[in-house]
């Protein structure tokens, strides 16, 4: 007690050094917690486009269909999507269902030829579930069967536009090359970089036609209640059967949910050095502090101070300055981060021509999580408190008066 | 009692070791009031840092009633000194951010005693080194007299039973010297503490019962009077 009570006076009386050191803290720990915001709404608008474009809340396929992501094969497909549309009508989550069929092909525009996902889709049903019909940004939606919609930067790169005529060339379900005329009805941007540049989107019953195939390769499923995914998931499996199998979003794009993957894919990294800045700065701004006093330290030893005492009151010291440090990091951090929830961060001139993977939309909004930030303020406090011990331990070893005489 | 036993001290400079101390052989009673006194690296300030356990000598031994301080633990030392020792350091090390107060009080952290009895203590104890109007007055604020006469507060705070005090008048005129002096002098006849100074200050040597000369690291000569 007697010195905790000298360490918190110490604490107030070297105001310039306190202040400085918790700081430090405060900066890194406000860093980290803005950085986890950020990361958090990246997952966020990932989330959303995968849910609003590429396979809303649930998939349905049939047994065996999929096997990994990117693997679009057409042996295994829903032959009768009504049998599964009636047995799944009286569920009241549902808010809609649409069938898909996804195919590889290739786009040709008479020069080039770009591998895209062929995605046939029904216009009536469509919007029950996706954006799409939403972000067509010229021209119009799918109406004569021969339209297309492409993405803005695959226009771009391939040099159409709209009433360009293209050709999809593609195999069908037996293995026999397709080729089909199209005219591009529309350009849509949506902010997901599959649907943007790497995807043509048209009727359902065209694509059904060059592949042959009378069956659709998935039905999308949008729920009211997406806390409740797996719960829906399995009501679903239960009513139709082992024929078929149901999948969440998160289950179809582990890559990128996947907190092992998340770690392979650059974040974890990108995390890890946001904290190793951090603490450097904790450690760096504590060490001068804790140097500076090692005179002291002999004083006190000449005083009859044992380490223990000594090792003791510096370890509160640098508990004080932490606490204090990381608490107002926490705030600076989640003051930083709100800013994020409530206006967001708009990128889009910035990822205009980067061709990134990570499906996300232009304005990045954050989404604050309270255990990083409780972790965060733990991290800071324990820093501190070793970065303090690791000098003074050195410090105890010398005698009286070499500390006395350290500079 | 302290017995020094053939001291030895070396320091090392660069590579090559300068010994400070050759060879001290010397005895002090209890409640001696005893000046060491010697020319400028005699080796008075090593002697007395190894007397008090706050330096380990090169060679040679410190017994203190009997007790062989070399084969003490850090942590006995420590206790010995808490209990036993009051220091006034020639460069006075007060801790600079500290009120003239609150370095008095320092020693007496660690010392049980009603918080009332600590605080009539270390204003007594500033009272009589002269310094009641400069209690609040931080230490890097104070003259260098001044600041001498707070680290002699704070080796005399505690009431130890041996109290080294290095060179404690050099910054102080004659008239505070006194003073000074005379408040240790009381000390040692009432308290039967034990006094231990080096000193080039003839002042210091008219007060001091015994004086031992040093020069270059070895007693020159040991005068009782
Ligand atoms: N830390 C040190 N490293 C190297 N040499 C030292 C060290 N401390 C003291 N010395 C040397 O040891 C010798 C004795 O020093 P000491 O401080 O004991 O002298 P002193 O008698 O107290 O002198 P003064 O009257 O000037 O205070 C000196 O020659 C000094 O240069
Ligand atoms: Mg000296």
């Amino acid at each position: 007690m007697k010195i905790l009570n000298l360490a918190w006076r110490n604490v107030f009386r070297h105001r310039r050094r306190t202040l400085i050191t918790a700081a430090a803290i405060s900066v890194g720990l406000a860093v980290m917690i803005y950085m986890d915001t950020m990361m958090n709404g990246l997952d966020n608008l990932a989330a959303g486009n995968i849910i609003d474009f590429e396979t809303g809340h649930l998939e349905i396929f049939a047994k065996g269909y999929y096997r990994e992501e990117g693997l679009f094969p057409l042996d295994t497909i829903i032959e009768n999507p009504e049998f599964i549309l009636q047995r799944i009508a009286k569920i009241k989550t549902i808010k809609g269902v649409t069938p898909r069929i996804k195919f590889q092909c290739r786009v040709n525009n008479g020069i080039d030829e770009l591998p895209v996902l062929g995605i046939g889709i029904d216009i009536e049903k469509e919007p029950k579930v996706f954006e799409t019909a939403n972000t067509v940004v010229k021209g119009e939606y799918l109406k004569n069967p021969d339209d297309i919609l492409i993405g803005k930067d695959l226009a771009k790169d391939m040099d159409l536009d709209v009433g360009s005529f293209l050709t999809i060339i593609t195999r069908d379900r037996y293995g026999t090359y397709e080729a089909y005329d199209f005219t591009v009805s529309g350009l849509i941007n949506t902010g997901h970089p599959l649907l943007d540049r790497n995807a043509v989107l048209m009727h359902i019953n065209i694509a059904q036609r060059l592949l042959s195939m009378y069956g659709i390769t998935e039905l999308c499923i949008k729920t009211r209640d997406d806390n409740k995914l797996m719960q829906l998931k399995n009501e679903i499996a239960g009513k139709i059967g082992k024929d078929f199998e149901v999948y969440t979003y998160k289950e179809l794009n582990a890559g990128i949910f996947d907190l092992s993957e998340m770690k392979r894919s650059g974040q974890f990294m990108l995390a890890l050095v946001v904290v190793i800045i951090a603490a450097i700065g904790i450690i760096n701004t504590m060490l001068m502090a804790v140097m500076e006093r090692i005179p002291e330290i002999g004083m006190l030893k000449a005083m009859g101070f044992g380490n223990y005492n000594i090792v003791k009151m510096f370890i509160y010291e640098g508990g004080i300055i932490g606490i204090f440090g990381s608490l107002f990091g926490c705030f600076l951090g989640l003051l930083a981060s709100l800013h994020l929830v409530y206006y967001g961060l708009d990128l889009s001139h910035m990822l205009e021509n980067i061709d990134i993977i990570y499906p996300v939309k232009f304005i990045i909004t954050g989404e604050i999580n309270y255990m990083t930030v409780l972790s965060v303020f733990i991290f800071g406090v324990v820093v501190s408190v070793i970065v303090t011990l690791w000098p003074v331990r050195k410090a105890t070893k010398l005698q009286p008066v070499e500390a006395l005489r350290h500079v | 009692m302290v017995e020094m036993i053939d001291l030895y001290k070396d320091y090392k400079v660069g590579k090559v070791l300068f010994p400070a101390l050759r060879g001290i052989t010397l005895k002090i009673e209890d409640g001696e009031f005893t000046a060491i006194a010697g020319p400028s690296g005699s080796g008075k300030t090593t002697l007395l840092n190894i007397i008090g356990c706050l330096d380990i000598p090169t060679k040679g031994d410190v017994l203190i009633d009997g007790t062989s301080m070399t084969t003490l633990s850090t942590k006995q030392k420590a206790e010995f000194r808490k209990n036993e020792l009051g220091f006034v350091f020639q460069t006075f090390n007060l801790i600079p951010v500290l009120t003239a107060y609150e370095n008095v009080e320092m020693p007496l952290i660690l010392v049980n005693m009603p918080a009332e009895e600590k605080k009539e203590r270390v204003i007594s104890i500033l009272e009589e080194v002269g310094l009641s109007e400069f209690i609040n007055r931080k230490s890097n604020e104070m003259s260098g007299g001044q600041q001498q006469r707070v680290a002699i507060a704070r080796a005399l705070v505690k009431e130890p039973s041996m109290v080294l005090a290095d060179e404690p008048t050099a910054n102080l005129d004659s008239m505070n010297a006194k003073e000074i002096l005379s408040l240790m002098k009381e000390l040692n006849k009432k308290k039967k503490t034990t006094f231990v100074f080096s000193t080039h200050d003839p002042l210091v040597m008219e007060f001091a019962e015994r004086i031992i000369y040093l020069r270059d690291g070895k007693i020159a000569s040991d005068k009782k009077k």
